[in-house]
């Protein structure tokens, strides 16, 4: 740890961290040097990345190839309404900007690929999915298992959301995005948001669930959902936590894995191994 | 003597408007009905969810199973586990909204 020190205005912005032994200087030291990329700004992104900046993640990465669109302002709202026609990841860092000085924001405003994932991910301490596709979804779970990333998953549908976290310790014996499901359902049979709509404050519940992992990673404090995933459901109004295991057969992170590079993998079907 | 009780599936996600409800409610043995057999017995009646759960008649990897909140592939002897009266199954399959 660098001898980074919380000058005034930092001690009165997170006086409320400050406070608490869980944090306290140092952790928000910790949050000041930690880095972050979110990958998409979108209804996930959005929160995360409002709550992530607001506490003082000193170094936030967004991913994002699209621009905002007035249909994405009933739930995506670190946009405005004039931000409609821009790219997402300017519209994201602007908030950012105007939230917290502290934070400094790198913007790609690009598709996440096998060719790109470790120029963007690679450095950042953690990444969390905020992504709309499982394209991206089984990339970034391959990309952070091989290179020991840590990862908040996060995922939505209709009222529905599910969150781990895959911290990817070394010796971390927990299972991964894939030991759940260990491929992508074909293309075409879970119907986007678009299709089906989704519940705009949806996805503020489950992102901030993903930035509170991803603080507590940050800190080293509390227990992360390793080994376990969050179903969430907006209409019960309930939480479930089903316990989940390594499994010796995962293609990525299991005993003898047929994934050894994101390069082997073919992302635009079911993000298993190219037959040739 | 055998005594039928009830047991529940419920339905994650897409798959619930495959079968156009959340939550199936079914009679079964507990002496001799295996987790196999309630899914069975939730397809019988749901071609599309059939369609949507299997690929050639097995369950596809993707759709995980739980009984009581535990996934039966890794926590217990999956299809074959055997059931007890009330318990809560569960079909969740991926989801990638964001």
């Amino acid at each position: 740890m660098s001898d980074l020190r919380l000058d005034a205005t930092q001690l009165d912005r997170y006086s409320r961290h400050v406070i608490m032994d869980e944090v306290g200087p140092e952790g928000q030291k910790r949050l000041l040097e930690g880095s972050v990329l979110v990958v998409g700004a979108g209804g996930l992104g959005s929160p995360a990345i409002q709550y992530l900046a607001a506490a003082g993640v000193g170094h936030l990465g967004i991913v994002d190839d699209d621009v905002v669109e007035r249909s994405n302002l009933q739930r995506q709202i670190v946009h405005g309404d004039d931000d409609v026609g821009r790219p997402k990841v300017e519209s994201a860092a602007d908030y950012v900007h105007r939230l917290n000085p502290d934070v400094s924001v790198e913007i790609y405003e690009t598709r996440l690929t096998p060719e790109n994932v470790d120029e963007l991910a690679g450095g950042y301490d953690v990444v969390l999915d905020a992504s709309d596709n499982f394209a991206t979804r089984y990339l970034l779970n391959d990309y952070c298992v091989l290179s020991g990333t840590a990862l908040s998953h996060g995922a939505i549908y209709r009222f529905e959301g599910q969150v781990t976290t895959i911290p990817n310790r070394e010796g971390s014996d927990g299972p991964c995005y894939r030991c759940i499901f260990p491929e992508a359902p074909e293309p075409g049979t879970v119907p986007d948001c678009a299709t089906t709509g989704v519940l705009g404050v949806l996805p503020g519940t489950v992102g901030c669930i993903q930035a509170t992992e991803v603080v507590k990673l940050l800190l080293e404090q509390g227990d992360v959902l390793e080994g376990r995933l969050l179903l969430y459901d907006a209409m019960d109004m309930s939480f479930e936590t089903v316990e989940l295991q390594h499994n010796p057969n995962c293609p990525v992170c299991g005993d003898q894995p047929a994934i050894d590079s994101v390069g082997d993998v073919s992302y635009e079907h079911t993000c298993t191994i190219d037959a040739d | 003597m055998t005594t039928a009780t009830a047991i529940e599936w419920k339905l994650f996600a897409d798959l619930a408007e495959h079968a156009g409800t959340r939550t199936v409610t079914l009679e079964i043995d507990p002496e001799t009905d295996t987790v196999g057999d309630a899914l069975d017995a939730l397809l019988e009646d749901q071609p599309d969810l059939a369609e949507r759960v299997l690929d050639g008649g097995e369950l596809r990897s993707q759709i995980n199973v739980l009984r009581n909140g535990a996934d039966v592939r890794s926590q217990e002897d999956g299809l074959e586990t055997q059931l007890e009266d009330g318990d809560e199954l569960a079909l969740f399959p991926p989801v990638s909204g964001g």
